[in-house]
Order: C-alpha cells, then structure tokens, then sequence
C-alpha cells in the first residue's frame, strides 16, 4: 500500500475511534441523567479531555499529511472533511460533557414525568442513532446512509421547538420543580445542538464521496 | 539512544580553491530515510559524494573535518572498504551494458573477484532484486541485458546492485530526477521498504519528494546545513526563515 | 510571388538531385577497380595458385603461396606489437585528458599519422635491418606496426571517451579499485569500438607496400622464419607488375584480386562484429 494510503487510514482509525469514544459519552451523559450518577457525570468530564486530545491528534496527523504529501482530489477532501468532522466530533463531546455538568450542579433526581413529558429520552434516542448511522455511512463510505440522518434530525428539532410549551404545561402543574425543568430545557437545547453538528459531519461525508457541496442548500 | 550510523563534524569539502560545502555537522540515525534538499549548486550533491569518498575522484576535490561510520572516520579507513559499506545510487541509472541482470545484481562480488557458489549467487541475486521490488519483473529473464529495462527497473536494478553488497548506508543522488513520475512513485514506495535493513540518505531537488519518503530533512543552501531536523517539523514549523522561503517555494 | 517560390522549389529539386548525384558518383571508382581487378585477375586463380610459389620466367604456372604466408605472418607480428601498446596508451589519452603528457602524445600521434608510409621504412631500415645486418620479416612487421599504432591509439581513445562516466562511476561506488573498472567495466563495454579501430588498422597495413620495401624486402621461396626476408602480397605485386613478363603480370593480377577480396572481407567481418559486440547504453 502507499504511504500517503497508509497515512490516511491511520488517521480513519484515529478519528473512528474518536467518534466511539465521543457516541459513548453522549450515551452516558443520558445514563447518568436517568439514573441520577455524579460519579459517571464526573467520568465524562474526565474522559472529556481524551477527546480533546484525540481532536488535537487528528488536527497535528492532518497537518502532517498536508505538508509532507500534497494530497490532491479524493485525498485533499477526505482530509477536509476529516478536518471539520474532527472538531464536530469534538463539540459533541463537549455537550455530553456540559450535559454531565448539569447532572453535577442538579441538587435532586430528575422526576420520570419530566423526562416523559419533555421526550428528552427520545432526543438522546435520536441523537445517539444518528451518531452511529453517519459512523456506518462514514466507514461505507455510503452516501445513503449519511443522508438518512437529514430526517432524522427534523424529529430533534420538532422536539425542540415543542419543549417551552411541555415546559411550560409541566410547570403549571408542578411549579416547584422550577430548577428540575430549566435544567431539563437546557439539556434540550444542548441535545438539539447535537443534531446540527451530525447534520454537519454527514454533509461532510457527503463533500468527500461526492464531491458536492450540499451545506446552506434549501433542502427540496 | 542509540549511537547514529554516520556522523559528520564540522566538514568541509572543496573544489580547488572553491568551498563547496562548508563546515557541515549532522548526525544520521540508523534505519531513518535522510534527505538533503536545497537548490542547485548548494553543495548537497558534493556532500552526499564525500560520504563514501567519491568526491575525492575529481581533480582538484580536497576535504578536512571528519565523517564517521559507526563512530570510526571513513577518512581514516580504505576508501575502497568505504565504498563497500557506503552503496550509492546515482541520478541517471547505470547498469552495465555488457552484463546481463543476474550479473548486474552481483556485479559487485563478480567484478571484484570474489567467488562465489552457484547457490550463493541465487540466493543473493534473489534477494537483491525482491527487496529492490524488482524479482517479480525480472524474474523469467534474467539473464536478458540489463539495458532492455524501463528506466524506472533499470534504476531499481542498480538499487538492487547496491544493497547486493550488503551495505550500512545506502546514498542515493536525485535518484528520481530521470525517472518519469510512475517510476519515481515505485521508487519512493521502495525506500519505505528499504529502511528497514538501512539507512538512506537521499538528495533531491524535489521537496515533496523529500517531505514523501523521508524521516529527517537536511536543508542545504550555499554549502551551508541551514537546518536539519524531523521531517514533520521542517515542512509544518521551519525555524529558519530561509527553509520557509525555500520550503514554500518563495525564494528570491 | 508564386513563380518566385516555384523557382525556389525547382532550385531546391535540382541541387537535392545533384547531391544524390555525386553520392552515387562515389561509388563508381571502388565498383570500376573491383570489376577492372577481378576481370584481370580471376582467370589466373586456381587452386595451385594458392599453393605454389612463384616459378623463375619461362615456367608455366607458379602461385603465391610465399606471399600469402609472408603477409599473414608480418601482419600477425605487427598486430601483436601494435595491439596492446595502442590500446593501452588510448586507455592513458582518454583516461587523462587534460595534462601535459597526454597532450603531447596525443600530438606525436596525430604526427605519426601523417609521416609518409616510405619514411617509416627508411627509419626502420636504419634502426633494424642495419644493425641486424639483413633484411627480415621481423624490421617489416616493426615498421608494419609503426604504422598500425595511430589508428588503434586514436580509434581506442574515442571510444573509451564516448563511454559515459557515470559507469565509472557505478564500478567505483562498488567498491572496485581502479585498475578492475578499467579492465571489466570499461574495457568490455568498448571493446566494439576498440575491435573496429584494430580490425581498420589491419586492414590498413596488409595493403602497405613502401615500409616493406627496405625490411620484408620480399622472398621468391616460401619463409616462415621473421628473421630472414619475407615475401608479401603487396610487394609480390609491386615486384611482378613492374616485371617485363607477361606470366608475371598475370600473377600480379590475380595476387590484386586476392588481397582486394582479403581487404573487403576483413572489413565486412570488422562491421559483423562490431554489430555483435555493441553495447547499448
């Protein structure tokens, strides 16, 4: 195999096992929202800084590639795209970590209802499947599945324009929960955070197989 | 950390009264690929031929300071024996016309008298020309001229006629330059696989090239070693602004 | 403007067939001699002719076997003399272009070249024949190889020159001492151009008449001993053709036709080869 082939799958590995790692703390952010555990909130945080530093590796193997062999077409965009997934990947990790902050800072257990009524359960559903949807597209290198997550992401935002107003009906129905459901609004917002930058890595993928540029386009 | 395999101190080389390379001081790791780039005329070439003492052929060519091979100077040693440990590949490739691939292979041991067995030489042709990525081409025709090659086999003949001989440190000068670029791909490939039995050291006027195959940069530039480092370093962070402006192709 | 380029065309057609012309032209001098020759000469051929030596006026008959065995002996001798000394100083000529030395013998060369074939026989006589006391086979061969010494000198020079440096080089980088690359990297590879300058030189010498004139001398009987007089092709020639006897003339032709067949002979085989020992770079 040539070196520069070499190079580039070393650093697929790299941001493969980035992703993993970036897919499991968000699904253990949920757990220690459910479960109520500081002690997993606290293993996030600390795991927090290995994504950050497998972002900086990625960033430095990147660069390396781009001064020591010119990569050009096929090459020159999956670096790209490789680039700008990195610090996606890495944005996610860091909304799993603040997810893991407000778990720390929650004095009490979030109540079930809450959870219910908000459907957060079912935005980290959503999110999650989607992280390992575009995982699978990104290794096949398949366009298919890196475009099914577009659909996927309407049901977070649909979600997440529908939280004031759950809020809201919660609220007048258990007001002393205010500080339980600021929190949970916040996590919603986070969590929908996550559904954009997924959006984001698929287009990227999408750029490095296709070559098309499908960002900032009305969707039809 | 291990001793390097070559050491240059404070090493001069001249033309008559020209200094050509002017007080070079590097070491060379073993089993890295090294590679010397800087423009033309800056003293590389003459460098890398004073390695293994063939700068000394040229009328008028005179040395001082030291370069040793494992820690013993080659100055001080038989340059014939220098030449035996120190292979060179040159810019134009260069069989010779009269012998066949088989004999070219072994050219070494069969011009310099040394006998050797009929398995000997299977078994040293054979493995010369796998590690130079050659057998698989040449393999049903060996006994055809080594000049009936392409260029880029042919350059991979004399690759495979050098390391043959067994030796430390495998010189290469511009080996590409003649080449066309698939050639010169296959070459490059070829010098991963070469580092793991030796060390390379490479000129080239080509920095990608150098940036492609190499471990550690040396930057020539007026007979002086501006700069010598890992090759990621030199191509993401030069610290010389001259290497920043040869590097990024701003050279005045 | 059309009838200028016209003209222009016409001229270039005319003097393109001119040239052609004179080409052809060359030719005719070789093809006339070989045909004058041969028409003369094949009559007197015959077996005997190979194998006898000339019979005194009157005989019937007679060949030119002395002369055949005379020539080939004092070209041989010659050839070995020359050879090895040629080669090696345009080994030294090549190998050293620049110094003072090597400008001189390349200029002693280029003089030697020109110094007339008569001249070399006169010198040998004084050198050789006198001091011996006789003439012999061997001052012939001397002078005969006097003569071959430029044209393998030069020949071995310019071939050896023309040989890339770099396989030099490449034997060097081997760890070969000098001496080694000269004798089986460069020798070998030139050794076409080295075989065609000798091959020429031989065939420049068989043909020689005036350095044999005071040294082979010449020899109606057959001799195989280079101390003593030796007849050759060429001298048999000068001798019979200058004769008053028809017989002899005769001999003289076919003797012609013999050395002209052995001269184009050495120079097809020279070009054989040649071919078969190129060496492609």
């Amino acid at each position: 195999m040539k070196q520069l082939e070499k190079e580039l799958e070393s650093i697929k590995t790299e941001l493969i096992n980035m992703w993993e790692l970036v897919s499991a703390q968000v699904s253990s952010s949920r757990d220690c929202l459910t479960e109520f555990d500081k002690d997993l909130a606290r293993e996030i945080q600390v795991k927090e800084k290995r994504v950050n530093s497998a972002e900086l590796n990625i960033d430095q193997d990147c660069e390396n590639v781009f001064a020591l062999y010119s990569p050009v077409a096929v090459d020159l965009r999956f670096l790209l795209s490789i680039l700008k997934i990195n610090s996606n990947l890495e944005r996610v990790g860091d909304i799993a970590d603040g997810i893991a902050k407000y778990i720390i800072d929650a004095d009490v257990c979030f109540k079930p209802e809450l959870l219910t009524v908000t459907r957060i359960m079912d935005m980290f559903e959503v999110g999650t499947n989607m992280l390992k949807i575009t995982l699978l597209g990104f290794e096949r290198e398949d366009t298919v599945l890196a475009r099914s997550i577009f659909k996927m992401d309407e049901v977070l935002d649909e979600i997440n324009s529908n939280a004031n107003a759950n809020i809201i009906e919660y609220l007048k129905k258990y007001p002393e929960d205010l500080d339980q459901a600021l929190y949970a609004l916040s996590i919603i917002r986070k969590l929908e955070r996550v559904g954009d930058q997924v959006k984001n890595i698929a287009e990227e993928i999408i750029f490095y197989i296709e070559a098309k540029v499908i960002k900032h386009r009305k969707q039809e | 950390m291990e001793s390097p395999i070559l050491n240059s101190q404070n090493f001069n080389a001249y033309f008559g009264n020209n200094h050509v390379v002017k007080n070079v001081s590097m070491e060379i790791p073993r089993n890295n690929v090294v590679a010397v780039m800087g423009p033309s005329g800056c003293g590389k070439t003459t460098f890398l031929r004073c390695i293994n003492r063939m700068h000394e052929l040229i009328a008028g060519a005179t040395t001082s300071g030291i370069i040793e091979l494992n820690e013993e100077n080659v100055y001080d040693m038989h340059a014939i024996y220098v030449r035996q440990k120190i292979g060179m590949v040159f810019q134009r490739p260069n069989p010779f016309p009269n012998l066949s691939i088989y004999d070219n292979t072994i050219a070494g041991y069969k011009l310099n008298g040394i006998k050797l067995s009929k398995s000997e030489k299977d078994g040293i042709v054979e493995s010369s020309l796998k590690k130079a990525a050659l057998w698989k081409e040449v393999k049903d025709s060996l006994h055809k001229k080594g000049t009936f090659l392409s260029g880029g086999q042919q350059q991979r003949l004399c690759i495979a006629r050098a390391i043959a001989m067994q030796p430390e440190i495998l010189l290469l000068d511009e080996p590409t330059s003649a080449l066309d670029p698939i050639s010169t791909a296959s070459i490059e490939e070829l010098l991963h696989e070469l580092k793991k039995n030796f060390t390379l050291v490479i000129v080239t006027h080509n920095m990608q090239q150098a940036a492609r195959v190499s471990d550690k940069t040396a930057f020539f530039y007026m007979g002086e070693l501006v700069e010598y480092d890992d090759t990621k370093q030199m191509f993401t962070n030069p610290t010389d602004t001259r290497t920043q402006n040869y590097i990024t192709g701003r050279f005045s | 403007m059309k009838s200028n380029i016209n003209y222009r065309i016409n001229k270039s057609l005319f003097i393109k067939g001119f040239i052609i012309f004179l080409a052809f032209l060359i030719t005719l001098p070789l093809v006339s001699i070989i045909y004058y020759v041969a028409k003369e000469g094949f009559a007197t051929i015959n077996w005997n002719f190979f194998i006898s030596v000339p019979k005194p006026v009157g005989e019937v008959g007679g060949g030119i076997a002395n002369a055949l065995v005379g020539s080939l002996i004092l070209v041989v001798v010659a050839s070995i003399i020359a050879i090895p000394v040629g080669i090696m100083c345009g080994i030294y000529l090549s190998e050293n272009g620049e110094n003072k030395l090597s400008y001189y013998t390349r200029l002693a060369v280029d003089i030697l070249q020109g110094v007339p074939s008569i001249v070399v026989g006169i010198v040998i006589y004084f050198w050789v024949v006198k001091p011996t006391g006789s003439f012999s086979g061997l001052s012939g061969s001397i002078a005969l190889s006097i003569m071959m010494l430029p044209i393998v000198i030069r020949s071995t020079e310019e071939t050896l020159k023309l040989i890339p440096s770099t396989l030099k080089e490449a034997g060097l980088a081997l760890g070969l001492p000098y001496y080694k690359v000269m004798i089986k990297v460069i020798l070998p590879v030139g050794m076409s151009g080295i075989l065609s300058g000798v091959m020429l030189s031989i065939a420049r010498v068989a043909g020689e008449t005036a350095p044999l004139l005071f040294t082979a001398f010449g020899n109606p009987y057959l001799n195989t001993n280079i101390a003593k007089p030796m007849q050759s092709l060429p001298l048999l020639i000068f001798n019979y053709a200058t004769s008053p006897y028809d017989e002899w003339h005769n001999l003289a032709w076919g003797a012609s036709l013999i050395l002209l067949i052995c001269i184009l002979l050495l120079n097809l085989f020279t070009k054989l080869l040649t071919r078969r020992w190129k060496v492609q770079f």
